[in-house]
């Protein structure tokens, strides 16, 4: 196929507005193969990988499809993911697109991240199709949908398709603007090879597969190749595309979007955003855009029994293998025995972790409360960046600290700007601008700490919201406040797992309530036990677990025996889960108190 | 104590006139035809197990062994006539508002000198609330008619820590108990069980401390009436313990009989089919655990630690041929050094608070 005739776009849109419908709609709507075969081929092609431990991912399908105009086109639909946490991932998708097809919901209008992901894509230089969708809902407004896209990002949605994904009514009409409206890819064959990694994902036998597109240049296999960022040098053993069916190729001409694979063994290798170049005549400069990720929430992961440490480690090497952001390191906590201190690019990434890790490789895991890193810098002019409240030097040593910013973006319905200041207010945030976009809805612009974002500023918001406000946020640097480490002591003794890093205005309510929260999760024991908040030896809350006075069977004869034993083998199991931090026995739950305090303490 | 048989049995009728909402026990609302064909199976048993007749105590037990009809009534005491011979105590469970007149005198002309009442509570609501149908004029009835009967051993169920109860109408109650002279009492803490009607209507008890307020204030209330505290929940004047519930707590062999009954001969222990229907057909159908030693020596401490006296240090040995000092040597001298067990020559017995907290002592029994 002639580079005149492809097509290379991606689908963005805010959350649930509809855009795995359309993909779907898309795929069948275009495939040579009967609607029926492809799903039939899907699933079964799914099943075989499986077996062979791939992680399935469409992330870029080609299909052909022939226009109106009777001319055959071939289309790269390249998947974004589709969270905040992810926004590098998503411009780098971008990146290896032309167009972007922009889903906006009829009943909902313009979301956060609908322009978060619209200025993503305008950075991209990319030619953006709006797109009505679920048009067939009673409640769809598509007039009012469309003047809102106008006014809010200005673009011209004269003609754009009002469609319903579901029901396939005016897919076609995204098709032939599709063709229409997206520039072929530029570049040339004959120039040295650029291309843009722009995913990738580990198969156990091929190693890492990189997913490119090819800026300039072209890629065939037998080709030695160096990625330019991390400097590693390999020979393409073999290429291919999907659609959706794996199928090799000899050579990925310029413009095409495929896969390769090279006996990659490390997915550190292979840095999204990074440029690939031949090893033998490469191209003097890598394309722009390439960013290091580096995590920005950390935690403790431990296992809930201490024997499988092992298989949580073995657990995070699988994971890690298709998952260059996240990072770890082995950890020993005095309370919860030995674990990892985990990185991730935000609390959805983490949540995706720990559950991978519970669901997927059976672990009960402990996970202690989410950090992020702050920069301590001390007296004697050096700087630290501490991942874990624990390590954080005593104050005394300290010249100052400081905490990672966001900007914020939310955008919300009239109704709810109060609630939602007030919940920015609380979370340390600092106002900056407030636009009406429409008739009834606002963009609120905050600067927040971002380990207030990570302390379920997402739940809070949904609630005080009613589920109508939406967020996107940026990390803008890092800012000096009065940052104090606040330690949890039971019985005199502190808990290393139940520090937190904290602003010192706050540190007396927190403190207050995660005692008061211990105190509920912990259950009384033979011996009074004191629960006390410390900033550096100053005591600044304090309870007291009441001893237990009694703990017997009401009745027990010659009938009770074994209902009555098996009782008490009960309890034995529920003591051995707890975790003992000296002489205290300390369910896992209180672990995570310091997690769920917020939402439920005010 | 008869080295070959058990020389205690255990009988149970598994019907009551209305079912309560704490009990999880082996029972069905009594129907005058389930229970002739149910005494027909009891009958059954009996001629096909062949008891030892040398039996020291007899407790018969429920369900409500009076909700029986008198016909009935005397049937069962005419079945358990030859066993009764040579006991010293021969108890009966009553709920007061099921004992007439009629039934009192059987029960006195059959032998059965002492009855073991369920009062629960003197307060009407609190009854109410439990389903039970009597107030405490029919107990105080009950006993009058069984003293009068010539059947003055009785003791009283009393129940505390329930939903809505309040110290004062605990206080209230054991006065009207204590009022009755009664030589026993039982006191049980309510648990909430899960095949219960409150288990089933999500009912809790009271908070812990509350009922350790009321656990403290029973002990005083009724040492200084005399008194001796000698199991966790039980209370007897004048040296009259219940002998047959002592043979669980000395963890000795008794027979069990009737449909859903449990029994313990040497190291197995049976457990009766607690459906009614499947008793019927065939009233030796049974379930059978064989215990190890390991399992021996933890049930043997789990029930001796509930009396006061505490576990027998000679009787272990006798039983088992091992003593519990070799069994248990870490666990009871940690257990001794944080205050909660005793352990001298003769007996290995709790403090006062160990005795609070047996749970917290046994569960670190476990291996």
């Amino acid at each position: 196929m002639d580079q005149n005739h492809i097509r290379n776009f991606c689908i963005i849109a805010h959350i649930d507005h509809g855009k795995s419908t359309l993909a779907d709609r898309i795929l069948e709507m275009t495939d040579t193969v009967k609607e029926r075969d492809m799903k039939a081929q899907i699933l079964d092609e799914m099943e075989l990988e499986r077996e062979r431990g791939i992680t399935i991912k469409l992330n870029a399908v080609q299909l052909s499809y022939t226009a109106k105009n009777g001319e055959e086109y071939l289309f790269n639909l390249i998947d974004t993911p589709g969270h905040v946490d992810f926004s590098y991932e998503v411009s780098r998708s971008l990146a290896a697109c032309e167009g972007a097809v922009l889903v906006v919901d009829a009943t909902q209008g313009v979301q956060a991240q609908t322009l978060a992901n619209t200025y993503l894509a305008l950075d991209n230089d990319l030619e953006i199709i709006p797109v009505i969708n679920k048009c067939d809902m009673p409640s769809a407004r598509p007039d009012f949908v469309k003047q809102e896209i106008e006014n809010i990002i200005g673009l011209d949605c004269s003609d754009a398709p009002e469609i319903s994904a579901r029901t396939g009514v005016n897919v076609d009409e995204v098709l032939e603007q599709i063709v229409e409206k997206i520039p072929a890819p530029g570049g040339r064959k004959d120039r040295p090879l650029q291309a843009l990694v722009f995913d990738s994902f580990y198969d156990s036998y091929r190693g890492v597969i990189a997913l490119v597109r090819i800026r300039e240049g072209q890629l065939s296999v037998g080709d030695r190749i160096r990625f330019m960022a991390t400097g590693a040098e390999y020979e393409v053993l073999e290429a291919g595309i999907r659609n959706p069916k794996e199928v090799p190729v000899r050579t990925l001409g310029c413009g095409d979007v495929g896969w390769f694979a090279a006996s990659i063994k490390s997915i550190q290798d292979v840095q999204v955003g990074d440029t690939v170049t031949s090893a033998v005549k490469g191209a003097e400069d890598p394309l722009p855009g390439y960013k290091h990720m580096n995590p920005m929430v950390f935690c403790g992961f431990y296992p809930s029994d201490a024997a499988r440490y092992g298989d949580l480690r073995d657990a995070l090497d699988k994971l890690k293998l298709n998952d260059a952001a996240l990072v770890y390191e082995p950890e020993t906590s005095q309370a919860l025995g030995f674990g990892f201190r985990c990185g991730f690019l935000g609390l959805l990434h983490m949540d995706v972790i720990e559950e991978r890790l519970e669901r997927e490789y059976g672990l009960d895991l402990i996970a202690t409360a989410p950090s992020v890193i702050y920069h301590v810098y001390l007296s004697d002019g050096t700087m630290l960046a501490i991942d874990n409240p624990a390590k954080m030097p005593d104050a005394s040593k300290i010249d100052r600290v400081e905490e990672p910013y966001v900007r914020a973006e939310i955008m919300c319905p009239d109704t709810y700007i109060g609630s939602v200041m007030e919940l920015c207010q609380g979370k340390r945030g600092i106002y900056k601008d407030m636009q009406v976009i429409d008739a009834g809805r606002n963009s609120l612009v905050y600067e927040l700490p971002l380990s207030e974002i990570i302390f379920d500023f997402f739940d809070r918001l949904k609630s005080c919201s009613k589920g109508y406000a939406s967020l996107d946020y940026e990390v803008i640097g890092y800012r000096r406040n009065d940052l104090v480490r606040m330690d949890i002591l039971l019985n005199g003794e502190q808990v290393d797992a139940l520090s937190v890093i904290i602003h010192r205005s706050e540190a007396y309510a927190r403190g207050s309530a995660i005692t008061v929260k211990l105190k509920q999760l912990i259950p009384k024991q033979q011996f009074e036990i004191p629960v006390q908040a410390a900033i550096g030896g100053k005591v600044i809350a304090r309870t007291n677990i009441k001893s237990l006075r009694k703990n017997v069977l009401a009745k027990c004869y010659g009938g009770d025996i074994s209902r009555k034993k098996k009782l008490l083998e009960k309890q034995k199991e529920g003591k051995k889960r707890m975790k003992a931090v000296g002489s205290v026995i300390v369910p896992q739950e209180a672990f995570m108190a310091v997690l769920s305090m917020d939402s439920d303490e005010r | 104590m008869n080295a070959e048989h058990p020389d205690a049995l255990y009988v149970h009728i598994p019907f009551c006139r209305h079912i309560c909402w704490y009990c999880d026990f082996c029972r069905t609302v009594y129907s005058e035809a389930q229970a002739d064909a149910f005494l027909a199976a009891l009958d059954k048993e009996f001629s096909l197990r062949k008891f030892s007749v040398q039996l020291d105590t007899i407790y018969v037990g429920g369900g409500t062994p009076t909700s029986l009809n008198e016909r009935q009534l005397e049937r069962l005491l005419q079945l358990l006539a030859p066993y009764a011979r040579e006991v010293r105590e021969y108890t009966v469970e009553i709920n007061p508002e099921t004992l007439s007149e009629e039934k009192a005198a059987l029960l006195a002309e059959y032998g059965v000198n002492r009855a073991s009442i369920g009062m629960q509570s003197s307060d009407a609501g609190l009854l109410k609330l439990m389903n039970r149908r009597h107030t405490f004029t029919d107990v105080q009835s009950c006993t009058e008619r069984l003293q009068r009967h010539g059947i003055e051993n009785f003791s009283l169920d009393l129940m505390y820590s329930l939903p809505g109860q309040t110290m004062k109408m605990l206080e209230s109650s054991v006065e009207d108990a204590l009022s009755l002279n009664p030589y026993h009492l039982s006191l049980y803490s309510l648990s909430i069980e899960e095949n219960s009607v409150f288990g089933k209507r999500g009912y809790e008890a009271l908070d812990e401390e509350t009922e350790a307020d009321m656990y403290e204030y029973i002990c005083r209330r009724l040492q200084q009436a005399g008194y001796e505290h000698y199991e966790t929940s039980n209370f007897a004047r004048d040296g009259k313990r219940s002998l047959h519930n002592t043979v669980y707590w000395q963890y000795r062999d008794f027979y069990g009989a009737g449909c859903g009954a449990s029994g313990k001969e040497g190291n197995v222990r049976y457990d009766l089919t607690r459906s009614l229907k499947e008793y019927i057909q065939d009233p030796l159908k049974r379930q059978d655990t064989v215990l190890t030693p390991q399992e021996q020596y933890f049930e043997a401490l789990m029930m001796s630690l509930r009396l006061r006296e505490g576990l027998d240090k000679a009787r272990f040995f006798r039983m088992f041929g091992v003593s519990i000092d070799d069994v248990y040597r870490d666990e009871i001298a940690e257990e001794c050094r944080r205050g909660m067990l005793v352990n001298t020559d003769e007996r290995l017995y709790c403090t006062d608070r160990g005795w609070n907290l047996l749970n917290e002592i046994l569960v670190d029994f476990i291996a």
